[in-house]
């Protein structure tokens, strides 16, 4: 197989800032073993140069590129694919370096250093793209077209109902026993326990009722939400009315909201160590405090919080609400808003703004924090899919996989990773609907590419791997000695790290590729 | 299985240090299935040695193998030449492998790299305890199918000594006393009666009491003439 690189070096990020030179770079990158040529572009990321990148390479005749963009999180081997595929590369001769986050801003005080670093780490680049073998994927069926949907709130009907708009067969996993309007089957008083299988074809368990029924589908939308059914804190010990957000806008839309100041604090235990800024509902908060000023004006509405992060539009909404007479408050922890002893209706609280405590009365305190879903622990269990330290379930990519997981065909919307205003965690559910349809819209799954294979001969059979994979694709098989369902497979490169015998390879990360990148990169250079 | 554990590297360090050119050999049997001898950890002690070498300016040749079962003569002999080649063997299988080159090769010198444990079950990915001792003379059928000899701190035979507490071991209150789970086991199968029953005093000479044992299984062993036939096939 003939061995050649193409090398793309974005140029934007040292326009940012000046420290590496990159033509200098480019030069000698262009003397290293297997490289073909060596090109520098303006926005690697863009959609238009990626294709151009892919016709270079190819009319070069090489058959492996290296994409050294400003910031390998954002520019993965994966944009390229799309556009690979279609030519005659093969997508796992795609590789790309982060030239920002582990040089520039390192090294930005030191230029030479960084200039070194930089060619060091290049150089590793280029010998392990050079080492790596073109790889296949296969193709399976998928058995069905269903499309299950855990949690039937606003984000997950959403979901479902887009999705059933365009053909899937939608499954509602509903843990409450409420009745609602939706597309397909709703299961109620239900929740997922088991989940076997991978994306296109998963097997599902789940608790129905009383009995436990076996549900097949191609993809899963999590839309657990946040939990709503928390309520213990110091606050609501020492003041039985306080009421969460939501019960505040039931009262406000039924009329029944007492006269009187209006108070809505981030959490209901601020002294709780455990509250997290992340669990704040600031959008509902601020919404509904305009609400109850704008139907009447005279009363006082306070909001209370350790950190507001109005961000995008809702920063607008922030300054409306200040204009309007909205009062805010900022506290920290050493001193959380407590209800006074002696009455209460009054909540005590140090304005680190003013930097004095202030004692406010009030007719209605509500609380404005959802935390995550403690079922979200089961989901992530039974699914394999990351949740963040906080309980959300942990998305792909806040700009490129806003609603996907790092597991193919399973996706996630609305408060289930964080507490989102209705808006949003609709759009969610709409966005996962589609992106659920697309990826049943082919019929087949894709699997293979970078992921275990075991050398019987070496094998022990010792079950390590079989004990240690996540996604359980390892057994033993007939032959007494491990072998992996491919289609299981994440490449994650557990089993490899731990089989005692060394009988495990992940394709293109094998020791030796491995050692040959680290050697280059120790050698330091061309 | 039989579970071992890898010495410390400063102890391996000094066993090998006045020699120029170390053949490490793992097993691929059952210290590579406790995670102490296997391929894997023979390369990992031979990347530790390398930095430990380089850090201390000493100059070493580590040549790191693995055989199928360190044990059996057949198998040592496929690596014959790297074992003459050395000056010292660095056997990372338990001391059976470490012995069994040992004696085919007396003039070489063959340490240890790995303290031999246990007779022990994996409990969960990596924890093993110790189940048996043996002893030679298996006694627990009457016991529930839980072995006091090795479970229990004192080897008693009929029933804890005073010092069972809470079902834990007065020897140390992390571990179950083996009594007390032969008694719940007993009665979970309906067979408390065991429990007054009265073991005679064990016959010892089964065990290592009696000096080394060694097995034999006459219908087996292969007779003078097929053995002769043997050597002629090699
Ligand atoms: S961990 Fe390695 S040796 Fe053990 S069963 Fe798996 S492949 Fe075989
Ligand atoms: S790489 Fe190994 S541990 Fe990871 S998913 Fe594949 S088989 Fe399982
Ligand atoms: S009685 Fe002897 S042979 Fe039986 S398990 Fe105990 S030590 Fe092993
Ligand atoms: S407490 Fe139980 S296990 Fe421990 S020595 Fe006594 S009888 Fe044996």
């Amino acid at each position: 197989m003939k061995r050649k690189i193409q090398v793309v070096i974005c140029r934007v990020c040292s326009q940012g800032v000046p420290v590496l030179d990159v033509d200098k770079l480019a030069k000698t990158a262009a003397e290293a073993p297997y490289v073909g040529s060596v090109v520098t572009v303006d926005y690697a990321c863009q959609s238009k140069t990626i294709s151009s990148i892919v016709e270079d390479a190819k009319t070069k005749e090489a058959d492996r590129v290296l994409v050294v963009p400003c910031s390998k999180k954002d520019v993965s081997p994966s944009l390229f694919q799309a556009y690979v595929r279609r030519g005659k590369i093969n997508e796992f001769l795609i590789e790309t370096v982060d030239l920002t986050n582990e040089v520039i801003l390192p090294h930005r005080e030191d230029p030479t250093r960084a200039q070194e670093k930089a060619e060091a780490r290049l150089a590793a680049a280029i010998a392990r793209l050079a080492a790596l073998e073109p790889l296949e994927k296969h193709e399976e069926p998928m058995r069905t077209k269903n499309l299950v949907v855990i949690g039937a709130g606003v984000a997950g009907l959403e979901a479902a109902q887009v999705a059933a708009g365009h053909g899937l067969h939608t499954i509602l996993i509903e843990k409450t026993d409420r009745t609602l309007k939706a597309p397909g089957v709703l299961l109620s008083k239900s929740r997922l326990l088991r989940a076997k299988g991978h994306g296109g074809n998963f097997e599902l368990v789940i608790e129905a009722g009383e009995k436990e029924e076996t549900l097949e589908c191609a993809v899963i939308v999590v839309a657990s939400g946040g939990d709503w059914s928390q309520g213990k804190g110091s606050l609501t010990r020492s003041c039985k009315e306080a009421m969460p957000l939501f019960r505040l806008k039931d009262s406000i839309d039924s009329g029944t909201l007492p006269s009187g100041p209006v108070v809505i604090v981030d959490t209901p235990d601020p002294k709780g160590s455990t509250m997290k800024a992340q669990d704040f509902a600031w959008d509902d908060a601020l919404d509904l405090a305009m609400i109850a000023k704008r139907a009447s004006p005279e009363t006082d509405v306070t909001l209370i919080f350790q950190e507001m992060r109005a961000s995008g539009l809702s920063e607008l909404t922030y300054k409306e609400a200040a204009q309007l007479g909205i009062r805010f408050i900022r506290y920290d922890n050493k001193s959380p808003p407590t209800i006074d002893e002696k009455d209460s209706k009054r909540l005590i609280v140090k304005d680190l703004a003013q930097d004095e405590v202030v004692s406010l009365r009030f007719s209605t305190l509500s609380y404005a924090s959802i935390p995550a879903n403690p079922d979200n622990i089961g989901i992530a269990d039974a699914l394999r899919i990351p949740i963040s330290l906080d309980g959300g379930i942990r998305r792909g990519s806040m700009q490129r996989g806003p609603v996907t997981t790092p597991r193919p065909g399973v996706f996630v919307c609305g408060s289930a990773m964080f507490p989102k205003p209705e808006a949003v965690a609709r759009a969610e559910g709409k966005a996962a609907g589609i992106l659920a349809t697309q990826f049943v819209a082919s019929g087949t799954v894709e699997y293979g590419g970078a992921v275990a294979e075991v050398t019987p001969e070496k094998c022990s059979a010792c079950l390590t791997c079989v004990r240690t994979c996540p996604y359980e694709a390892p057994f033993i098989g007939a032959a007494g000695k491990a072998e992996v369902r491919t289609q299981l497979c994440q490449g994650c490169g557990m089993c490899a790290g731990i089989c005692p015998s060394k009988a495990i390879d992940i394709h293109n990360y094998t020791d030796e590729q491995l050692s040959i990148e680290t050697e280059a990169y120790l050698r330091g250079g061309f | 299985m039989i579970v071992a554990k890898r010495k410390p590297l400063d102890e391996i360090a000094e066993m090998i240090a006045p020699y120029e050119k170390v053949a490490i050999i793992g097993c691929r049997s059952c210290v590579a299935i406790c995670l102490a001898g296997g391929e894997k950890e023979v390369k990992m002690l031979v990347s530790a040695m390398k930095l430990k070498n380089r850090k201390d300016g000493r100059e070493q040749s580590l040549d790191g193998f693995v055989l199928e079962r360190q044990c059996e003569k057949e198998w040592v002999k496929e690596v014959e030449e790297k074992i003459l080649d050395s000056d010292i063997v660095l056997s990372m299988s338990c001391s059976l492998g470490t012995q069994t080159i040992g004696d085919m090769y007396p003039h070489r010198i063959v340490v240890p790299g790995l303290n031999t444990a246990i007779f022990g079950v994996p409990e969960e990915q990596g924890l093993w305890s110790e189940k048996c001792l043996g002893c030679g003379d298996c006694i627990i059928d009457t016991t529930g199918g839980i072995c006091p000899i090795a479970r229990c701190a004192k080897s008693m035979l009929n029933g804890p000594c005073g010092g069972s507490s809470d079902g834990h071991c007065e020897v140390n209150l992390d571990i179950e006393c083996a009594w007390y789970a032969i008694h719940e086991r007993l009665k979970l199968q309906n067979r408390l009666e065991l429990m007054e029953y009265v073991r005679p005093p064990k016959n010892w000479s089964t065990s290592h009491s009696g000096g080394r044992r060694i097995i034999v299984r006459e219908d087996a062993k292969l007779t003078p003439h097929q053995k002769r036939g043997q050597e002629v096939l090699e």
